[in-house]
């Protein structure tokens, strides 16, 4: 098979190579709105569900009491404690995806094509390799 | 009903035979089919990087779920209870330090291993050292116990007691030809099919381990009229535990009576053992490689989100499987099996099939989680295998030995060889501890995954001063002491023996140099780990803001992030 892939030097734009240009944009303020939106979420979600399972691994050791509680027929604290883990462990992930696809992905993507112009192009047609 | 029943086993071991032979014919038939795609590095490392979201998704789940989840944790559950479904959460909940912190930044800043990207703005021979060390040891503990598992499993599984023999093996032989039959086809499976050939093997696993787990919830449900509650009430009363069997402290932070310094180190001992789940995950090499496999950084997030479905379902059924376990098989036929209650899950199979259509549908039920079984050992350990190979060749036979000059065949020739390397020592490693008692090596790779890599991937991506003293500090800071700790800690040695003599350490029961109370590392060696990484830092005065840029940008927006390939 021929090569698909772009010829990337050719085409570059004004203002170096990929890496130089990359390091430039590091300063841009889109950039840094960027990294300002991937860090307002991801930072206070990787507290909370830590803080939430350590919470939640705290309490088996320490509050047994509280854990064995029976809440509905046999089920005890214990038992909906564990579960509300995969429900908040469910429900971030997709609070996350949602978050990305709206507020990163949209500024991330223009500025990767900015900065490699020639990805922007048919994108990579993927699903035919592998 | 008991999984030895004379007039069963030859009719069980021979449909167990078959089904493995299958297993065995299917997976060689895909290794051999994705062999001949395997030409350049990133065939061979990152399968091309052409897998969809989906597909990486279930090969996450088939890497993860080892031989240790399912069987280890449906078995803890059916003779602790409650305590077995606290540890799955931890294995569960890790995931999204994996997704909000790390793979999609790792997708696009690195092309093949962890080191990529840790070494990206430092000097590259010390780090990709540091890292390759790391991932060798976090790789190659995980797969020993793997293997020594596995080869107990096979002759559980074949149901070969002491004193019987099966094609001419006693249940010692058995052990050994398990351990080299694994050893050799992961290395099969590696070697020629690379990242190809290892994904579909997980994949496959994990298709079978979602299938075989959802038959065997939906029987045991139905047993029950999907009452769940007259479930769990049948698994404690039968447990002879009661109410306790549904509460934590059966198995973890057991609070001894009259013993307050006991009890306060089993507790220590459970949170430290969390926190190593919790952080360890996002820093195991194998599971770090899987996000290489796709086309980008959003693929990678969906993988991620798949393999969080996948993974989260399969713990939600294990708790049922166990507490079925408890309840149909119960905890003295368990135990009279395996102690720590590994053969839980094929017998509950069984008891179920039994139910269902007598002895012939138990035989088979039997025969098809056995099965099930053996795929969960083989697509963990070849992920264990690829994760080895690649780095060896990738960071330390090419950056290193040969500063980046080597060739892409060059380089996939040496990890083909890396991989039947890595499979003679582990191989050779697992007979010879076959018979000791080294399950505590699981949780071991995770505190070292958790202490050493975790933190300087973080900081490598976050920390615009972390430098190369600050990376090769804490990776061998988290390793060694992780490492020191555990090696004088109560699972090597002093932990005394059980009812039948066995001891319950690593060392036999009269050796005693133990000084560390606590049997998991992470609550020290996470600190440990991360203040080394930090003092590293701020003794050198190295310092790439350039380096740094370039990396974040790369990171966030996937500029120049590696393409899948075009062949």
């Amino acid at each position: 098979m021929t090569s698909t892939h772009p010829v990337p030097d050719a085409s570059d734009p004004p203002g170096g190579d990929l890496e130089t240009r990359s390091a430039a944009m590091y300063d841009d303020p889109r950039f840094r709105e960027l990294r300002a939106r991937l860090v307002r979420f991801v930072l206070p979600a990787s507290i909370a569900f830590l803080a939430w399972y350590l919470l939640y691994v705290v309490m088996s050791v320490y509050a047994r009491g509280f854990m064995s509680r029976e809440v509905v027929g046999n089920a005890n604290v214990a038992l909906f404690f564990g579960l509300l883990q995969f429900v908040t462990t469910f429900g971030i992930a997709i609070l996350y995806s949602r978050y990305a696809v709206r507020r990163f992905d949209p500024l991330a993507d223009e500025l990767r094509d900015e900065l490699e112009p020639d990805r922007a192009v048919p994108a990579a047609r993927k699903g035919e390799d592998a | 009903m008991m999984l030895l029943a004379e007039e069963s086993t030859s009719q069980e071991r021979l449909i167990t035979m078959i089904l493995f032979t299958v297993l065995i014919a299917v997976t060689i038939a895909v290794t051999v089919r994705a062999s001949r795609r395997t030409k350049s590095a990133a065939d061979f490392h990152s399968g091309g990087r052409g897998f969809t979201g989906i597909q990486n998704g279930f090969a996450i789940g088939g890497d993860y779920m080892s031989a240790a989840s399912f069987l280890g944790i449906a078995g803890m559950i059916a003779l602790f209870g409650y305590d077995g479904f606290l540890y799955s959460i931890g294995f569960l909940v890790a995931w999204l330090v994996a997704l909000l912190l790390v793979a999609e930044l790792l997708r696009n800043s690195g092309r093949f291993t962890m080191a990529d990207v840790v070494s990206y703005r430092m000097r590259q021979r010390p780090v990709r050292t540091a890292a390759s060390v790391s991932t060798l040891t976090v790789s190659i503990f995980y797969l020993l116990a793997q293997m020594v598992g596995a080869g107990a499993l096979v002759a559980l599984l074949l149901g070969i007691e002491e004193g019987d023999t099966y094609l001419g093996m006693s249940a010692d032989t058995a052990k050994i030809v398990g351990i080299v039959v694994v050893g050799i086809l992961m290395v099969v499976y590696v070697s020629f099919g690379g990242m190809t050939g290892t994904t579909w093997v997980q994949i496959i696993k994990a298709v079978m381990l979602m299938g075989g787990a959802l038959l065997v919830t939906a029987l045991v449900l139905s047993i029950y009229d999907f009452d769940i509650g007259a479930l769990m009430s049948d698994a404690s009363n039968a447990s002879g535990a009661g109410d306790a069997f549904l509460q934590p402290g059966q198995r973890y932070g057991v609070e001894v009576a009259g013993d307050a310094w006991q009890t306060l180190v089993n507790k220590l001992d459970l949170i430290s053992l969390g926190l190593a789940l919790v952080l360890g995950t996002a820093g195991l090499p194998h599971i770090l490689i899987r996000f290489y496999t796709v086309p980008d950084s959003k693929t990678a997030r969906t993988s991620v989100n798949w393999a969080i479905g996948i993974i989260g379902t399969f713990y939600l059924l294990t708790l049922i499987l166990g507490f079925g376990a408890a309840a149909l098989v119960g905890g003295e036929a368990i135990t009279a099996q395996n102690t720590a209650g590994n053969t839980a899950a094929p017998q509950l199979a069984e008891a179920v099939g039994d139910h269902f259509g007598g002895d012939t549908l138990g035989a088979i039920m039997l025969a098809f989680i056995a099965a099930v079984a053996f795929a969960t050992i083989l697509s963990t350990v070849a992920g264990l295998t690829i994760a080895s190979s690649s780095s060896l060749a990738h960071d330390f036979y090419n950056s290193v030995l040969r500063k980046g000059q080597a060739s892409e065949q060059e380089e996939v020739r040496v990890a083909r060889f890396a991989a039947i390397g890595v499979g003679a020592v582990s191989i050779v490693l697992a007979v010879f501890a076959q018979n000791l008692n080294v399950a505590f090596l699981v949780a071991l790779a995770f505190a070292i995954a958790a202490s050493a890599n975790l933190p300087v991937i973080l900081f490598s991506l976050f920390w615009k001063r972390f430098n190369t003293r600050g990376a090769v500090a804490g990776i061998y800071g988290g390793l060694i002491s992780s490492v020191g700790l555990v090696l004088f800690s109560p699972v090597v040695s002093g932990k005394g023996e059980d009812a039948a003599g066995n001891s319950l350490s690593l060392f036999p029961a009269s050796v005693d140099f133990h000084w560390f109370p606590l049997e998991n590392p992470g609550l020290v060696s996470i600190p440990v780990g991360l203040l080394c990484a930090v003092i590293g830092t701020l003794t050198s005065r190295e310092e790439d803001h350039d380096r740094f840029a370039k990396l974040q940008v790369r990171a966030l927006t996937g500029a120049g992030a590696e393409r899948a390939g075009s062949h």
